[in-house]
């Protein structure tokens, strides 16, 4: 064993970052473990804003903002941890201004606030369309104040469970070569999302949902897996985000006869309905023939030079480098593509799993405050508030508990898996399984779902498997090996994929994320107004339901 | 799914060709060249996948959102610091070039195009990155500060800490303890904000040795920089907030407020005195052998009467005007900096006003 601490946080964006600080606050000694530098994680890449009722564009409160939260969700969020939230985000957002976070500003110098999609109230608080990058940088800065440790470049492989209870993780240090132990009174995963399931995705390449998986190896059941958010403004055909503040700044979403479309779907509510909502749409249009190479529009261009100057900086910046447009002048093409994962480890509103000292928090964790459909914004005010609420919890069972106690067997059992995995000469290179699922994933499991489709994907998904059994990795070498992290990085994909098929296929009704046109178009509270239960028994997914909290609201038709 | 299939998710495709310095873990070096089909939409990080896909799982480099905001996929294309996710290859394939990628300079090479970036983060840490807002807990819930005080360090807070800069200066290349512009940068991001209390500090520490005054002004870093972070601006901004400060016991600060003193008295720069003035009459002995050789080819204007602009009062003016509106110190180049911004976008726009495209 290389070290031992109080608590781990694995992972090192915003929900790992504002975990270890909590837990530091509370005493602990506390280690971040990262396969890259905590500020490359992907939180970085957010753009929009962060989710509080502060009430400096409008009467805002946070029982608004839960409402809000709840319908978004469609109804499959749990209201106890909504409330939680959305009582807790002001403070938790003045606290990120207090740490220095560059927000923008109102005309008497209050954190401005920009409207986007299904928010009642202009509620995103932000600074440009670099919100994320602000933010992943502030709580970088307190954790070197605090001089927190970071194992960086490590790549988490498994967890180690002793006595019923998570003791810490083994990892492959990328930079030197060889597995390392770290032990730990409590883990808190906070790994992010697993968006590389998918071709066209706004996840980074590091973004392969590590923490769920290795949860659900050690026996953690995953939550509401079927719930993949298809964002409506990605950039084709790369699936770089587009962020939803152009909207939120009044853009237009176009068809190919120049149409703003979402006046036959979202009549009210047009370019700012639920995500769900736009994706659906946008997809329909394009299936229907009034799409444009398989896109549709976003024109800024009335919104003037200035203000996209302003507080599009960043999206002008992509759109010109990877699309060779400025929106200035010409609209944007767009499509929905993967973005953000409902579903994840299913924690209570501490970030408890189900085995003890194991914590998750913001993507790869389903507390559930997004249910069927994340709010624009909602994201990364969950990885602040639920980070801080994991860090702290985690802090406190640590500093009740003294031993840590890593079997000898563990380590030894995963030197000589890799050394298997190592050794092996003749097989398939992983980067075939990968484009396959991912290109697959994206034909049968996207904005639409389909009983034969899905069925068909449940088949692929095994055939990937047994190939993944053969995979070989060519460099052998110890030093910055990824080709050996990229290889379980699949691995860690396809059992995700399984577990999502295994309960979007019994989901039969459709609710936010999950919609399936064909068969169940609408949604069935007395049958599916509850959360999918995932866990892995033998080599197979086994699916269980869980109810849904509900604190003050019945669930009402949802409409834009 | 077919490789068909796979094949019209990506499009046209075309021929590209890289060569890349390969280094091993010892330290070996060879240049290797690979050719491989990639889509026409392809950046140069998309064409390492591929390589490293299909023809060399163990090359390394680093990648992470492909989307120019993680920072973690600096390396050089023939030469020059860039991020592999930025850079198309499309223009660079039609024409003809096979460019030569390696990894970024004044870091330690790890493997391949891989660096070790501790120097670089030990720097950053040096310059205390975190805000110090002078107390311990707030006695206000919401601070508030206007958009205007917080513009002064909108381009430092873009910086994604990719090292591009830190490969390209020139400075650290002699000496490799010098701060560097990441880090500079970093530092002008807190003495900036209007928020944080300890400026003073911070701008005694910055103006030590290997510090500000070390740059050589070769503005490197803002010509790579891939975020228009433009941290030699950072680092002039630091300069003229120190003399504001009344910090200019560096020689580099004497030799910037000589340029500023002789401009406002003579309306001219006199360079005569400009040794003396920046390193004493002392230092200025010691340079006398060069100043004879300077004034044998001509270089030194003769001594006598101070030589006085005819219209230097608009050089006075001019400064007591900077005095009056408060833009001394770091102000007066952020509010050029926006001056040039707005005017580069005034331009644009007006170029489009035929078009009736508004």
């Amino acid at each position: 064993m290389e070290a031992t601490h109080d608590v781990l946080v694995i992972g090192a964006g915003c929900a790992g970052m504002r975990a270890a600080i909590e837990a530091h606050d509370q005493g602990a000694d506390v280690a971040l473990l990262s396969k890259i530098h905590p500020v490359r994680s992907h939180s970085g890449a957010a753009e929009g804003g962060i989710n509080a009722a502060l009430g400096n564009a409008s009467d805002d409160d946070p029982e608004k903002h839960a409402y809000d939260t709840v319908k978004g969700s469609d109804y499959l969020g749990d209201q106890d941890a909504i409330e939680i939230l959305c009582n807790e985000a002001p403070d938790d957002v003045y606290q990120l201004e207090h740490w220095g976070a560059v927000f923008s500003r109102t005309e008497d110098g209050r954190i401005a606030q920009r409207p986007f999609g299904a928010a009642g109230e202009p509620r995103t608080a932000y600074a440009a369309d670099i919100t994320g990058h602000v933010l992943i940088h502030v709580l970088y800065e307190q954790v070197m104040k605090r001089d927190i440790f970071a194992y960086e470049e490590l790549f988490a492989w498994k967890l180690v469970v002793d006595d019923d209870r998570c003791q810490g993780v083994i990892a492959w240090d990328l930079l030197n070569g060889g597995l390392k132990t770290i032990g730990a009174k409590t883990v808190i995963l906070a790994t992010g999302g697993a968006g590389r399931l998918y071709k066209g995705s706004t996840n980074a390449y590091a973004c392969t949902g590590d923490g769920m998986a290795l949860a659900l190896r050690v026996g953690v059941p995953l939550k509401d897996m079927e719930m993949m958010q298809f964002h409506p403004t990605t950039l084709s055909p790369t699936g770089i985000l587009i962020t939803e503040g152009c909207r939120g700044e009044g853009a237009y979403l176009i068809n190919a006869e120049g149409e703003r479309f979402l006046k036959d779907y979202a009549p009210n509510a047009m370019e700012l309905a639920s995500r769900d909502v736009i994706s659906r749409a946008e997809q329909t249009e394009i299936d229907q023939g009034r799409g444009i190479d398989g896109s549709v529009l976003l024109d800024l261009r009335h919104l003037g030079a200035e203000k996209i100057v302003e507080r599009l900086h960043g999206t002008r910046e992509l759109a010109m480098t990877y699309a060779l447009i400025d929106p200035i002048y010409e609209p944007i093409p767009v499509r929905p593509g993967a973005h953000y994962h409902m579903g994840g480890v299913d924690t209570d509103v501490d970030g408890e799993t189900e085995l003890e000292a194991l914590y998750a928090a913001g993507e790869c964790a389903c507390v559930s405050v997004h249910g069927a459909n994340r709010l624009g914004g909602n994201a990364l005010m969950e990885t602040i508030t639920y980070g801080k609420r994991a860090g702290r919890a985690a802090a406190d069972w640590a500093l009740t508990h003294t031993t840590v106690t890593v079997p000898p067997g563990v380590e030894s059992d995963a030197e000589r898996e890799l050394k298997t995995l190592l050794d092996r000469k003749d097989g398939e290179r992983p980067w075939k399984i990968r484009d396959e699922l991912a290109h697959t994933m994206h034909e049968n499991f996207g904005v639409f779902r389909r009983e034969r489709q899905m069925q068909e994907q449940g088949r692929i998904v095994g055939y990937l498997r047994e190939r993944y059994e053969n995979v070989v990795v060519e460099d052998k070498g110890e030093v910055f090996n990824n080709d050996l992290t990229q290889a379980l990085e699949l691995g860690f994909l396809l059992e995700l994929a399984e577990c999502m098929l295994v309960a979007g296929i019994e989901r039969k009704e459709s609710r936010g994320a999950h919609a399936r046109p064909d068969d169940y178009p609408e949604r069935d509270d007395e049958k599916f107004m509850k959360h999918t239960i995932v866990r892995w028994i033998g080599d197979q997914p086994v699916l269980d339901w869980k109810p849904v909290t509900v604190t003050k609201w019945q669930p009402q038709e949802r409409t834009y | 799914m077919t490789e068909a299939a796979i094949h019209t998710w990506e499009g046209e495709t075309m021929q590209v060709a890289l060569k890349i310095w390969r280094v091993t873990g010892d330290g070996e070096r060879a240049l290797e060249t690979y050719e491989v089909e990639a889509p026409e939409w392809a950046c140069l990080l998309d064409v390492l996948d591929i390589i490293k896909d299909r023809q060399d799982g163990s090359l390394a480099y680093r990648k992470s959102c492909r989307m120019m905001i993680c920072g973690s996929c600096g390396m050089r294309m023939d030469g020059r610091a860039v991020l592999a996710c930025k850079e198309r290859m499309k223009p660079i394939v039609e024409a003809g070039h096979v460019p030569v990628i390696s990894a970024m300079g004044n870091l330690p090479i790890v493997k391949d195009l891989v660096v070790s970036m501790d120097p670089f983060w030990s720097k950053i840490r040096a310059v205390k990155p975190w805000l110090d807002p002078g107390y311990d807990e707030a006695d206000e819930r919401e601070r508030v500060r206007s958009q205007q005080q917080m513009n002064v360090i909108a381009k430092e807070s873009l910086c994604i800490m990719c090292g591009c800069c830190v490969s390209e200066c020139n400075s650290m290349e002699s000496d490799p303890e010098f701060l560097g512009p990441a880090a500079l940068a970093k530092g002008m991001r807190f003495v900036g904000d209007p928020r944080d209390q300890a400026d003073v500090e911070r701008l005694n520490d910055l103006n030590g040795e290997h510090g500000i005054w070390d740059c050589t002004r070769c503005y490197m870093c803002n010509e790579r920089c891939p975020k228009g972070v433009d941290p030699r601006d950072a680092i002039a901004k630091l300069g003229a907030e120190s003399i504001k400060q009344g910090i200019d016991h560096d020689m580099g600060a004497k030799h910037a407020n000589w340029f500023v003193t002789s401009a406002k008295t003579t309306g001219w720069l006199r360079e005569t005195d400009l040794v003396p003035k920046t390193q004493g009459i002392l230092g200025a002995l010691k340079e006398t052998k060069f100043a004879l050789k300077l004034a044998r080819r001509g270089k030194v204007p003769p001594p006598g009467p101070i030589h006085v602009a005819a219209e230097v009062d608009e050089a006075r003016a001019l400064y007591d005007l900077v005095k009056q509106q408060g833009v001394d110190g770091a102000a007066g180049i952020v509010q050029g900096e926006r001056a040039l911004q707005r005017l580069e976008f005034e331009h644009t726009v007006h170029q489009d006003e035929p078009e009736g495209e508004q």
